[in-house]
Order: C-alpha cells, then structure tokens, then sequence
C-alpha cells in the first residue's frame, strides 16, 4: 500500500520525493498516534446552546431512570387509589348493618372508618399495579431499544400476569 | 455532511436507525436514548478496531513491498 516514487521520474536536478508512508498516515489519523479531538457540539450541531453543567446532567438522568418513573407511577396510583376508594365508600354504602334494624342509619364514625380502610386498600393496589406496570414498561423498553405500542402490551401482560399469580 | 467528518456521519447513521419518523412529542423517549447510546458506542468501537486494522494491513504490505524491492535491488 506504501507509495513508491515514479519510475519515469524526470530525472533532472529534482531528487524523486520519498516514498509516502501509509502506515505511519494512518496512525496518526485512525491508529495509536492520533491526537484527542475536541467535539465541539456548537460546532458540529450547528444550533449553539450552553453546555449542561454536571449536576444537570445528573438530575436529568435520575429523571429518566426507570426507578424514578416507578416510583412516581406509585405515588400517583396511590393518590388516585384513595380518591376512587372513599369515593366508592360513598356510593356503595353497606356500613354499619345491623340484621335486626336494616334501616338505620350508620353513625358518621363508622362511615369515616369505611372510607378510610376502602380508601387505603384501594390506594395500596393501585400503587402496586401503577408501579409495576410503570417498571415493566420501562425495563422492557430499554431492553428493546424502541418506543411503540409493543411495549406497554408487554408489559401489560407481565402485570396482569403477575396479579394473577397473587391468588397462586 | 460537510468533509464527512466522523461525529456528522455518526450522527446521521444513528438517526437514521434509533430515531423513527414519528414526532409525536419533542423529548427522546427512554428507548430512542437508550438506542442512541448504544449506537454512538458501537460505532465509535467499530471505527476504532478498523482503524487498528488498516494500520496493521498497511504495514504488512509495506514489509512485503520492502521484501521484494530488496529481492529485485540485490538479483
């Protein structure tokens, strides 16, 4: 691959020049010798914008983690769990029976006490089901590489399955 | 890309492979950034190895070129 000087040289007072060394060109582009370069993003992505400091980055990557979004499907599936419970304990009253008086009206202690025990257990599952769902999701997308419906029926699946298998 | 340097071209072939032309919303999604990573580090280790290897090739041929120069200076 070495170049190697004109035969035909001219022959007059000019000595041939000599022999390009591709193998030493070559490391010095690609191979040992080359020198680090500075990738300016500015530069190359042609939109300048400030540099993000390192405690940005950081942020932005916690935000992103899969842990993260877990724990904000927990939080937000409990929040939403507790309303939809002591609102259900409002509707589906059937506190404080009494087989031998049906018609009395149950005193407001025990209907707070419903709604907090209906309001809690609902909270609890609808953490539990926003939060794994919320982590399959995410496992199953950074594994795949891709972001389109196929993940959340996957992961669909593994919760429902995994519900399923409660009552194993 | 303008003088085909490396970083344009990366940023082209990853484009073209992680990102698909669905732009439902401004943000990377988690799998179009976890894909980006991947390819940038896969092709950046590509890049590296062929170069280690043009520059291997390079110098046998140079020693066998140099072998038969000799061959022919001295016969």
């Amino acid at each position: 691959m070495a170049a190697v000087p004109p035969s035909s040289a001219s022959g007059g007072p000019e000595p041939p020049p000599p022999p390009l060394q591709y193998s030493l060109l070559l490391q010095h582009l690609v191979g040992e010798q080359r020198r680090p370069r500075a990738w300016d993003p500015a530069a190359l992505g042609g939109i300048p914008s400030p540099p993000k400091s390192e405690e940005q980055k950081m942020v932005e990557r916690a935000m992103e983690s899969c842990a993260f979004k877990a724990a904000l499907a927990c939080v937000g599936g409990f929040v939403l769990g507790g309303a939809f419970g002591i609102f259900t304990a409002g509707i589906d009253t059937n506190v404080g029976f009494d087989p031998k008086d049906p018609y009395r009206t149950p005193t407001a202690k025990e209907v707070l006490k419903d709604m907090g025990q209906r309001g809690i257990s609902y909270a609890k599952n609808f953490a539990i089901v926003g939060a794994m769902f919320s982590c399959t999701e995410c496992v199953v997308e950074s594994y795949r590489g891709k972001s389109d419906w196929k993940n959340s029926v996957i992961s669909g699946c593994i919760t429902g399955g995994a519900i399923g298998f409660r009552g194993w | 890309c303008p003088g085909l340097t490396v970083p344009c071209r990366m940023t082209q072939a990853c484009h073209r492979k992680c990102v698909p032309p669905h732009y439902k919303e401004a943000e990377l999604s988690k799998g179009e950034s976890v894909c980006l990573d991947r390819c940038v580090a896969k092709y950046l280790e590509v890049h590296e190895r062929m170069g280690k290897k043009l520059t291997e090739l390079s110098l046998q041929d140079e020693e066998l070129l140099k072998r038969m120069q000799q061959g022919t200076g001295t016969a």
